[in-house]
This record gives C-alpha cells, sequence and structure tokens, in this order.
C-alpha cells in the first residue's frame, strides 16, 4: 500500500551492464590510436570506449568480446552497443553485433524507514547474510530471481541481478 | 588514450623537443592560463619567455626555433655529404624550413617580439636611378623622428647612402625619396607618404625570402635576405591637387646565398608592383594625375615552390604593357589600383627562392595569378579599398593551404608504458568488473545462448546474425565531429588522472600549438571534463 508506492516510486535502474561480440578480432592499437574516446588500457588489453550519447563506457577485448556498461535501461543499453558497433565498423572492423546479451541490471530503492539488520538477518535465515565486519549491508539473495539485495540499515537497497546462461 | 581535443593529430610548425638544451631556453616563467576550447580545458603554463618583448602571452621565442634549425641542418651536414648531396640542397632545405616556421603562425609574433622597427632604406633622390641600378646603401628612417639617426647600412654602398632604422610604424616618409626594404624593393616615392602596418595581417603574412630575378640585368643588387612584414602603404596627398605616387619595385637579380640573418630583423615592407627596372619605372614615371590614393601593399607571400620556366623577359613586358595600358585607359584611382594590385599580386606571386632557380623568374606564376586577381582587384570600386587584403586573402589561402600542409607526426613522445604513470580509474566497480569478468568467461565456455532473458526482446542467436544496417538505426552521427580542431600539444605526461569524467593532465616538456601559434612549456597543468 503506502509502503508499496514507496517502493515502486523509489526505485531506480541505474546501471545496466550487456555484452555482444563482434565476431572478429579486433585490433586494440588501431582502436586506441583512432577511435574517439578512448582509453587504452594496454597493461589489461583493454580499450574503453565512452560514448556521450547514452551514456555508456564499453571495455572492448582484441578478441571482440564488448562489455557495455552504464546505460540507464536495457533499450538504451541495446541502442548503445549498436552505436558501439558502429562505430568500431567505421574503424576498419568487420564487425557483426551478434550475442547481444543484458547481463547485468542495478537498481537502487530507498526505503523510508530504517533496518534493523540482526533481526532481519535471524528473520530471513536461508536467504539473507550479514557479516557487518566485512560489509555493513545484509545481502539477500533471491534465487528464483537471481537477484541480490543489499540492504542497509538506512533503509536504501541495491538490487541487482546477473543473469547466467 | 583518452583523445580529447587537445590531442589532436595535427600538422602544423610544433617542433618536438627531446634534447636538454632546449630547456634551458625555457625559463621559468609565470604562469599564463589560455583557455583552450572545447569542454573547459584549462591548462596552466609555465611558459617560457625570450627577449624584452614579454607578452601577456607566453609567446615562443623564434631564437628558439632558430636554434633547432640551426642544429638540426648542422647535423645532418655530414650525411649530406655522405650522400654526396650538394650543400646547396642544405642550405635550400634549411631556407625552406625557416620560411615554412614564419609562415605559419606560430611565430606570429616572431617580429613584432624580435623585431623592433621595421627597417626601410632610403635613398636620397640624388642617386635614385644609380641605385636602382646597383645596390646601395639605403637609408633606413626611423618612424616618428623627423630625423634619422645614421647608421651605417648593411647593403652595399653608395655615394649617398644612410641608413635609419624604423623603430615602428607609422613612418613618415617624405616625397623625393627612394624607398628600399630589406627585401630590396626599391620604391621611389614622389610624394609624402605614410608606411603603416596593416593590422591584423601582420599575423599572416611572414617574412619570405625574395628573389627578384631580372633577366639580363646585373647580378645581385640585394643579399640580404628580404623580409616583409604586411604594411599599408598609404599614399595621402597633403595637397589637395592631384598627385600620382608612384611605386615601383624593380625586379632584383638575386642570386647567391641567401641571408637569413635578416630575418631577425624587423622588416616592414612596401609592397610595390614589380617592375622591369627600367621600362617599368619609366612607364610608371608616366605620371598619372592621381587623386588621394590609398593604397595598402601586402606583405609578399609566395607559393612555395617556384616552376623553373625558361620564359624571358616578355611575360614580364606583358604584364608592365597592359599595367600602362590600364593607366591610360581607365579611371586613375581603380586603373591604378587596378595596376598596382596586379602589381601586388604579381609581387606576391613571387616566389622567393634564391640561387636554386637561377635566372628565371615565376613569371608563370605572376601569370597565372594576374587574371585570378584581376576580378579582384576589378571589383573593388572604392578607392579606399583595402585591396591588398583581398589579395592577400586569396595569397594567403593559398600559402597557409601549403604551409598548413605539412604533416608531422605528432605522436606524444616519450610517452612511456610505465604502468605507474598512467593510472586510470575504470568506472566500473570492482566488484562489478570481477563479476562481469567471470561472465565473460562462462560465456566464452558456452556457445549456445538460451534466450531465457525475459526482459529483452528476442535476441540474436549465435546462429543468427543481426545486421548492424550500418548508418540506418545506429547513427552516430548525433555526435557531431567537434574533433579536429587546430590545437594540438606535444608533449611529455608525468600523470594523467580520469575522475568519471574529471580529468587531470600534468604534463612537461611541450610545444602546444594553439590558435596557429606555439607556446612551449616546461610543465603543465591541465583540467578538462569530458
Amino acid at each position: 500500500m503506502d509502503a508499496d508506492s514507496d517502493v515502486a516510486l523509489d526505485i531506480l535502474i541505474t546501471n545496466v551492464v550487456c555484452v555482444f561480440r563482434t565476431r572478429c578480432h579486433l585490433n586494440l592499437r588501431k582502436i586506441a590510436l583512432e577511435g574517439a574516446n578512448v582509453i587504452y588500457k594496454r597493461d589489461v588489453g583493454k580499450v574503453l570506449m565512452k560514448l556521450r550519447k547514452p551514456r555508456i563506457t564499453a571495455t572492448i577485448w582484441s578478441s571482440g568480446k564488448i562489455i557495455c556498461t552504464g546505460a540507464t535501461s536495457e533499450e538504451e543499453a541495446k541502442f548503445g552497443a549498436r552505436r558501439l558497433a558502429r562505430s568500431l565498423q567505421k574503424l576498419g572492423f568487420q564487425v557483426i553485433f551478434t550475442d547481444f546479451k543484458v547481463v547485468n541490471v542495478l537498481a537502487v530503492c530507498n526505503m523510508p524507514f530504517e533496518i534493523r539488520l540482526p533481526e532481519f538477518t535471524k528473520n530471513n535465515r536461508p536467504h539473507a547474510s550479514y557479516e557487518p565486519e566485512l560489509h555493513p549491508a545484509v545481502c539477500y539473495r533471491i534465487k528464483s530471481l537471481r537477484a541480490t539485495l543489499q540492504i542497509f540499515s538506512t533503509g536504501s537497497i541495491t538490487v541487482t541481478g546477473i543473469l547466467w546462461y | 588514450m583518452f583523445r580529447s581535443r587537445i590531442q589532436e593529430k595535427q600538422p602544423g610548425s610544433a617542433f618536438v623537443f627531446s634534447s636538454p638544451e632546449r630547456t634551458s631556453h625555457l625559463v621559468k616563467g609565470s604562469e599564463v592560463g589560455p583557455e583552450l576550447s572545447g569542454y573547459g580545458l584549462r591548462v596552466h603554463v609555465d611558459g617560457s619567455i625570450k627577449g624584452s618583448s614579454f607578452q601577456r602571452r607566453v609567446t615562443i621565442s623564434p631564437k628558439l626555433y632558430r636554434s633547432v634549425i640551426e642544429d638540426v641542418i648542422e647535423g645532418v651536414r655530414d650525411l649530406f655529404a655522405e650522400e654526396g648531396i650538394e650543400e646547396q640542397v642544405l642550405k635550400d632545405l634549411k631556407q625552406l624550413w625557416e620560411t615554412k616556421v614564419l609562415q605559419s603562425k606560430a611565430t606570429e609574433d616572431f617580429f613584432r617580439n624580435s623585431v623592433h622597427s621595421p627597417v626601410f632604406t632610403l635613398q636620397l633622390p640624388n642617386s635614385l636611378h644609380q641605385t636602382l641600378q646597383s645596390s646601395t646603401a639605403s637609408l633606413v628612417i626611423p618612424a616618428g623622428r623627423p630625423l634619422p639617426s645614421f647608421t651605417t647600412a648593411e647593403l652595399g654602398t653608395s655615394s649617398c647612402s644612410a641608413s635609419f632604422t624604423l623603430s615602428g610604424y607609422p613612418i613618415h616618409v617624405p616625397a623625393g625619396v627612394t624607398l628600399q626594404t630589406a627585401s630590396g624593393h626599391l620604391y621611389k616615392v614622389n610624394v609624402p607618404i605614410m608606411v603603416t602596418q596593416t593590422s591584423g595581417r601582420a599575423s599572416i603574412l611572414h617574412p619570405i625570402q625574395q628573389v627578384f630575378q631580372q633577366l639580363g640585368q646585373p647580378p645581385i643588387i640585394q643579399t640580404s635576405v628580404p623580409q616583409l612584414n604586411p604594411c599599408s602603404l598609404h599614399a595621402t596627398t597633403e595637397k589637395s591637387q592631384r598627385i600620382e605616387t608612384v611605386l615601383q619595385q624593380p625586379t632584383i637579380l638575386h642570386s647567391g646565398t641567401v641571408d637569413r640573418k635578416h630575418l631577425e630583423n624587423a622588416t616592414s615592407d612596401i609592397l610595390a608592383p614589380p617592375a622591369n627596372e627600367r621600362e617599368i619605372m619609366s612607364e610608371a614615371l608616366l605620371s598619372q594625375p592621381e587623386s588621394s590614393q590609398y593604397i595598402s601593399l601586402p606583405g609578399v607571400v609566395f607559393p612555395p615552390q617556384v616552376s623553373q620556366t625558361d620564359s624571358q623577359v616578355e611575360p614580364v613586358l606583358s604584364v608592365s604593357g597592359s599595367m600602362t595600358q590600364n593607366l591610360n585607359g581607365r579611371p586613375f584611382s581603380t586603373s591604378q589600383q587596378g595596376a598596382q594590385h596586379r602589381h601586388m599580386s604579381d609581387t606576391q606571386l613571387h616566389v622567393l627562392k634564391n640561387r636554386m632557380f637561377g635566372c628565371d623568374s615565376i613569371k608563370q606564376q605572376r601569370n597565372t595569378e594576374e587574371p585570378s586577381n584581376l576580378p579582384v582587384s576589378e571589383k573593388d570600386s572604392n578607392s579606399q579599398m583595402d585591396l591588398s587584403i583581398q589579395v592577400t586573402d586569396d595569397i594567403n589561402e593559398i600559402i597557409q593551404i601549403d604551409g598548413t600542409g605539412d604533416a608531422s607526426s605528432n605522436d606524444e613522445i616519450g610517452s612511456t608504458r610505465d604502468v605507474d604513470e598512467n593510472e586510470f580509474l575504470g568506472i566500473i566497480d570492482a566488484g562489478d568488473l570481477k563479476v562481469l569478468e567471470e561472465e565473460a568467461d562462462s560465456i566464452s565456455n558456452e556457445d549456445s545462448t538460451a534466450n531465457s532473458s525475459d526482459n529483452e526482446d528476442p535476441q540474436i542467436d549465435i546462429v543468427e546474425e543481426d545486421p548492424l544496417n550500418s548508418g540506418d538505426d545506429v547513427s552516430e552521427q548525433d555526435v557531431p565531429d567537434l574533433f579536429d580542431t587546430d590545437n594540438v600539444i606535444v608533449c611529455q605526461y608525468d600523470k594523467i588522472h580520469r575522475s568519471k569524467n574529471k580529468w587531470k593532465f600534468y604534463l612537461k616538456d611541450g610545444v602546444m600549438c594553439f590558435g596557429g601559434r606555439d607556446y612551449v612549456f616546461a610543465k603543465a597543468i591541465g583540467d578538462a571534463e569530458w
């Protein structure tokens, strides 16, 4: 009711992570030299390319695997990924947009109330795990939804879901 | 490397500095913060100022560039000799280099800084014709002073000779004198004229070597490299009568080594139409009554290459002939201007390369440029028009295209790949990254994708390919190419740091080509937002 509506109002997708493949080997050095808005991390063998329009950052590996982060919705993530692939194509690589998958969606919501974590943990034994020395939040996993929630004592909750295929 | 606007590859006159002695020229000056355009990049530079002329901006010392050129030339001299290439070629290379450097806006303030005074050589009317023929010492009149101070002339000797160094514009030149600029132009002035410096043009036109060739004429009159600064020659009649001002410029055969040292001397130039020495002079002396003239003559700019032609004097004669015809047949103001316009264009088209091109002139260019400039000049109807600017625009466009056509590889020097120095912060959290990496690994292990994601639209299987429909949907034209700026920094970096979209640059030992001008720095700190 009120709590539900509050929750519905507050939840906000902050990050959508997706991956896709280009099906072709990418010359990182060439991307780094000729691409726009790129950061070349030679030590780890990655190129970061940032896009402005959908504000995303893509991590590009030479194998052709690209991880796209920073989008605020799945649609946007796909759009950004395609745009990224397009820009790689313009650089001269034979890019094929395949295997697009949204890998992770991160959302944040706020409870209007505070939460007592130790009690909460006790009441939600199998799902909740709480290690205050390691992390100040309760980690609540929902297996069926493949979601992980981090519940803080202030009432803010971070929901994240990694889709395993 | 995150490519921001300041790091575009850019042809320019930027030098790559690696030798330590270069930095000895650098003096820790005050902080100057030129504002680089684009996303609010601001760089504070500990620049170097050399010389007495400290301006608000950090300007590169021309001596610095000159020393670079000298060192390089000296360094390759042996190599050239080994290869069997003539010394001549080396000298030409050096001059070409110098002219290109000066041509470019990089050393825009070059003359303002290092040159304290425009140099005019005045010859007293006594030896008019003589001086035209022979090299004479000439007078250089200091500006603003009624009485010139005498200094020994650099050029030749003559019976009547006195050198006056002009301290600056405007220069009031009395009537009845012959002006000879350092470039070698000789002007016979019959009316009192004022020579001023055209504003805004000074930056564009740079001193150039001039080779004035006259077929069948006595050899070199000038040995010094003429240098031209744009200046406008305002011929104002002090009297209301119509007085002609005849500005001529005899072509001077220029051979032998061109002395570049004069580059360091300021020159202002009065550009006058070139003329065959005697013929045109005489023709020009045909006095045409003329209302007050306002002639601005730009400095001479030249196309970089001279094509050697065997064309003889005829083209020149034709030019002069046409000029005289115009002089006769047209309303005076326009005609004279037209003629002089053509003259100016001709002069401007002179490629100043000495000795390489024997006696042959650049007449081809002159002729080719002539018609193109003719319509330009003829369009101007106002006698007050600044013809030079139009012509020089054309020329400058040509010149600058050539000048900036130099492609020097502008890779960051010394950008070591040390991991220590170069730390970038990823925006992905450590946790996310770890998860992602795991995910990446797991996905790579799996070949088939079960599109079991509920939220997604039907995605591509591994078998099917989703064509990118290049350009259809995914148009990246949204972000216009704000790149390709002309501002480049070639330097070494101490540290480049990024937080989200905030960048911090700690640079060292570099040259900044900003707005066409070069700035040298030993240390630079920058902030940028992407």
